[in-house]
């Protein structure tokens, strides 16, 4: 039982560090990725826009 | 149509799902070490379980919300075991469901709090803390003195926590209404069964002064009398030396 | 009328579920074992009794115009509101009681349900449930359908999911009275109030998607992302931290399915993401639609916006061991919780960076705009506390801030000086635009608002950080014999003055969000966009006075 708890201690320890870098790369790609510039740009002006009623 | 919907929805609850699953990653990997954790825990083969009369009381703690000012978690730093005793140990908050560890300190820790003072003390205090300590700013609990116990639902309350893994015995589960009122009622023919449930050192005796009933007092301050003495483990931590020993 | 905008189903299907609701009070006044069990019951019933007469008294009106899909739905919105004002008023009222209490304990009725211990979780409860609660589910509900460019799919599930959720809190927040507690912090309602959250909030979340998945915009929005998450993640943490058994099921009481250790850690794997995703996240979704909004300038980094998500989103869940510093937990959980509270600063940064770039370029608007200030205030709030947060979390730090008032003092950093005024910020902003009105009714008063509340929390929060400091030196100061130089009731004597210095700042606080409270009423009140109104004027009956729904 030791044993396990053990394991399960490494596991979090070193996976959760792997899980981190991995992760931060995929949202640095995402977000600087050339192609979703223009998307981004858009979303952030899209909300200043008239509002007044849904869109049909 | 349909089908762009039908494609802009499963983006939609994709994303809700990485969202969970980044999210979940974090508590899942800090909490599941703790639950395989019990073999690395100290043992304490000498601690006993909470009386029916001591588990109304903690309940009492509970509802008065006493946690929101008492914290029951003494840290490993030297000033707070030269001021409240040995410092907690896992061990020892084994079978409370939920832990009482607290947040903050508006009034003392009470880990220890258990023979510090005597059972007078804890009525006139309960009763108005100014009375004892005049400058205080805890609560008066005047009522609890005055409202009897409700025991009859202690078998229900003993039986879910032996569900969830407290080692109470069949027989403790079902005398527990019976106990509560002998704990509290030393003379009574009740009284003898729960010593031979929870053992001698357990206190059997009128904790509130009043003969005449088991108030929801008698409980509280039985509760608050075994606090920190449930085990020795905390006394015969070896560790315990390097921050200077209980005083 | 809220019923005269539901279609005839709606207000039979609404009908059926209330008439399930008042059986489930009965059943529970019934059978309950006890007087608290009853009560709580009768509570239900009495609720659902409510919405049932509701819905009858409209439901003979003509159904609604089949035109009505081309304009937002916008009613809950303004209930949502309007119940987070009234609970504001409500929590802070008891927050300065407590508050009060602790200078002078006397100053209470000698009964059980007005003691400190009972109307502290009042307090919490109704601020960051039935205050921020209903404010995030109004704000969220009106992003999301200005984002998405859709309106919400149907007419009742949002009235479902306000009327259920203020139902949760009003369970709470009588249950303490009456002396019904599980004593998690934050998360101490009963099983059977525990269980009917999950149900509203599953609603929440799938009215939630749903409008997703009509929008016509393909990109969600950025503020979407941080609702979603706060949606999603609290119910995670709802349900594990709450996992009970009953001891019965016609009884209040429960037992917790854990203990000790496992339990302290989950309680604050709970407590602290409670923090990260109802306290922070959601406001987050608020900050970044109406500052944009209201400055008139789109967010400053778009990009910046979604690595602070996801960078919250992933750290936050490590921290929560910070609160258990040098207990009975591993050391290696609390190493692990003190790192990432350290990382938390930059995506926490991020966002608070964001927010004041934006506003850059805009500086005259915030000197003259006091809404725009309040969201301004809040954003430079969100940056100290969470600051402090990650400097908290350092274990030598923490042993000696632990416990102390320091923590309430850097919990109300976040709370007045965060999350109430990104609130205030989002309402006094919303109330003309959804009401129709050119503006508040009295600018003027959102001013006085604003300077009552930031002195507020000022006073606060250096009363608070005074006297943990010295709570937590006096605790740990030795004298030349080598023994404790102060014994506890020194340390508490001590605190005397702190103590009613915060219960002024909070009284500031309090009258600054009741003359907020008249202001939004007032500014309800006013004829549809006709003018100024600049002087309290009585309402002419001539007048058609517009109500919410109308
Ligand atoms: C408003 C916060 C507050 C609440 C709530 C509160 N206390 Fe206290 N308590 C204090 C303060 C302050 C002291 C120190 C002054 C004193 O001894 O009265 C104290 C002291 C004590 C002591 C003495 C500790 C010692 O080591 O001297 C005990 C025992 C105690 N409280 C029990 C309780 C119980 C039981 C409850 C719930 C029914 C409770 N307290 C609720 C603030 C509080
Ligand atoms: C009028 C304004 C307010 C006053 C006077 C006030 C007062 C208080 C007091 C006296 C306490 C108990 C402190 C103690 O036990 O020593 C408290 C706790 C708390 N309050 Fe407030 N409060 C106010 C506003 C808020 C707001 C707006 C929020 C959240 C959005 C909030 C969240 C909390 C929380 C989370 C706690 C528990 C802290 C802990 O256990 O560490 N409060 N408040």
């Amino acid at each position: 039982m030791t044993i396990e708890h053990e394991i399960l201690v490494i596991a979090a320890k070193s996976y959760g560090l792997f899980y981190l870098i991995g992760l931060s790369v995929i949202v640095l790609a995402y977000t600087f990725w050339p192609s979703n510039k223009k998307p981004f740009e858009r979303a952030a002006k899209s909300i200043m826009e008239d509002e007044d009623r849904p869109w049909q | 149509m349909f089908n762009i919907h039908y494609r802009l929805e499963r983006y939609s609850i994709r994303f809700a799902i990485g969202v969970l699953i980044v999210a979940s990653i974090g508590g899942f990997v800090e909490i599941a070490p703790l639950f395989t954790i019990d073999e690395t825990v100290e043992s304490a083969p000498d601690m006993r379980v909470y009386t029916p009369l001591e588990l109304a009381g903690r309940n009492i703690y509970i509802r008065e919300g006493c946690y929101a000012c008492h914290s029951q978690m003494i840290r490993t730093l030297r000033d707070e075991v030269e001021r409240y005793g040995p410092y907690s140990l896992a061990a020892e908050s084994q079978y409370d469901h939920p832990m009482l560890w607290g947040s903050k300190r508006t009034g003392p820790d009470l880990a220890r709090i258990g023979g510090k003072y005597s059972d007078d003390w804890h009525v006139a205090h309960l009763n108005n803390p100014r009375d004892v300590v005049p400058p205080s700013v805890m609560p008066s609990y005047r009522w609890l003195g005055e409202t009897e116990l409700s025991r009859q639902d202690l078998v229900l309350d003993l039986k879910a926590l032996q569900r969830l893994g407290v080692p109470y015995s069949e027989e403790m589960v079902t005398n527990a209404t019976a106990d509560a009122y002998g704990q509290a009622m030393p003379d009574s023919d009740e009284a003898e069964g729960v010593a031979e449930r929870y053992g001698d050192a357990t206190h059997i005796r009128d904790f509130d002064g009043n003969r005449q009933k088991v108030t929801e007092l008698d409980a509280l301050i039985a509760y608050l009398q075994i606090l920190g003495r449930l085990t020795d483990a905390a006394y015969q931590n070896p560790a315990l030396q390097k921050l200077g020993g209980p005083k | 009328m809220m019923v005269s905008q539901l279609t005839v189903g709606e207000r039979q299907l609404a009908l059926v579920l209330l008439i399930l609701m008042a059986v489930w009070g009965l059943v529970m006044t019934l059978a309950g074992a006890d007087g608290l069990f009853q009560a709580q019951g009768t509570l239900i019933f009495l609720y659902s009794l409510g919405g049932i007469f509701l819905v009858l008294s409209g439901y003979f009106l003509p159904p609604p115009a089949a035109n009505r899909e081309d304009r937002y739905y916008d009613d809950p919105t303004k209930a949502g509101i309007i119940l987070a004002m009234i609970w504001a008023l409500i929590a802070m009222f008891v927050g300065d009681w407590v508050a009060w209490l602790l200078a002078y304990p006397e100053m209470t009725f000698d009964a059980a349900w007005a003691s400190f211990g009972r109307l502290r979780p009042v307090h919490t409860t109704g601020i960051i449930f039935g205050f921020g609660g209903n404010a995030l589910i109004a704000a969220s509900l009106h992003v999301v359908q200005r984002t998405s460019r859709a309106r919400l799919p149907d007419q009742l599930s949002p009235w479902f999911v306000l009327f259920g959720y203020n139902l949760f809190c009003l369970l709470a927040v009588s249950g303490y009275l009456i002396g019904i507690t599980q004593s998690k912090e934050y998360a101490e309602p009963e099983w059977y109030a525990d269980i009917w959250l999950v149900v509203v909030w599953v609603t929440y979340f799938i009215l939630y998607l749903r409008v997703l998945a009509r929008r016509k915009e393909p990109h969600i929005y950025v503020a979407n992302w941080y609702f979603m998450a706060f949606i999603l993640v609290v119910a995670v943490l709802h349900i594990v931290n709450n996992l009970a058994l009953p001891i019965a099921f016609n009884h209040v009481k429960s037992y917790s399915a854990f203990s000790g250790v496992q339990d302290a850690m989950t309680q604050w794997w709970y407590g602290h993401n409670a923090v990260a995703f109802f306290l922070t996240a959601g406001f987050l979704g608020m900050l970044y639609y109406f500052l944009p909004k209201r400055a008139e300038r789109p967010i400053y980094s778009y990009r910046m916006s979604i690595i602070g998500f996801w960078g919250i989103t992933f750290f936050y869940m490590w921290a929560g061991s910070h609160h258990l510093h040098y207990t009975a937990l591993p050391t290696w959980v609390q190493t692990l919780g003190m790192t990432f509270s350290a990382m938390l600063l930059v995506p926490s940064w991020i966002a608070a960076g964001n927010a004041l770039m934006t506003l850059n370029g805009a500086w005259h608007r915030v000197r003259d705009d006091a809404t725009l200030r309040f969201m301004m205030v809040a954003a430079v709030f969100y940056g100290l506390s969470t600051f402090e947060g990650s400097f908290m979390a350092i274990r030598p730090v923490n042993a000696l801030s632990h416990y102390t008032d320091w923590t309430i003092g850097h919990v109300h950093a976040g709370a007045l000086g965060w999350v109430a005024l990104i609130t205030f910020g989002t309402i006094y902003s919303l109330v003309p635009w959804l009401w129709k009105k050119e503006r508040m009714y009295s600018p003027k008063l959102v001013e006085v608002h604003f300077w009552l509340a930031l002195a507020g929390v000022l006073i606060y929060v250096f009363a608070m950080w005074n006297s943990g400091i010295i709570q937590g030196l006096m605790w740990r100061t030795y004298d030349d014999a080598g023994t404790l130089a102060y014994s506890f009731v020194e340390s508490m004597e001590a605190m005397h003055p702190y103590y009613i210095a915060r219960a002024i700042g909070g009284l500031l606080f309090l009258i600054g969000t009741a003359v907020g409270s008249y202001n939004i009423w007032r500014t309800i009140r006013m004829p549809e966009s006709a003018g100024v109104v600049e002087t309290p004027v009585p309402e002419p009956a001539a007048r058609p006075v517009l109500r919410s729904g109308e």
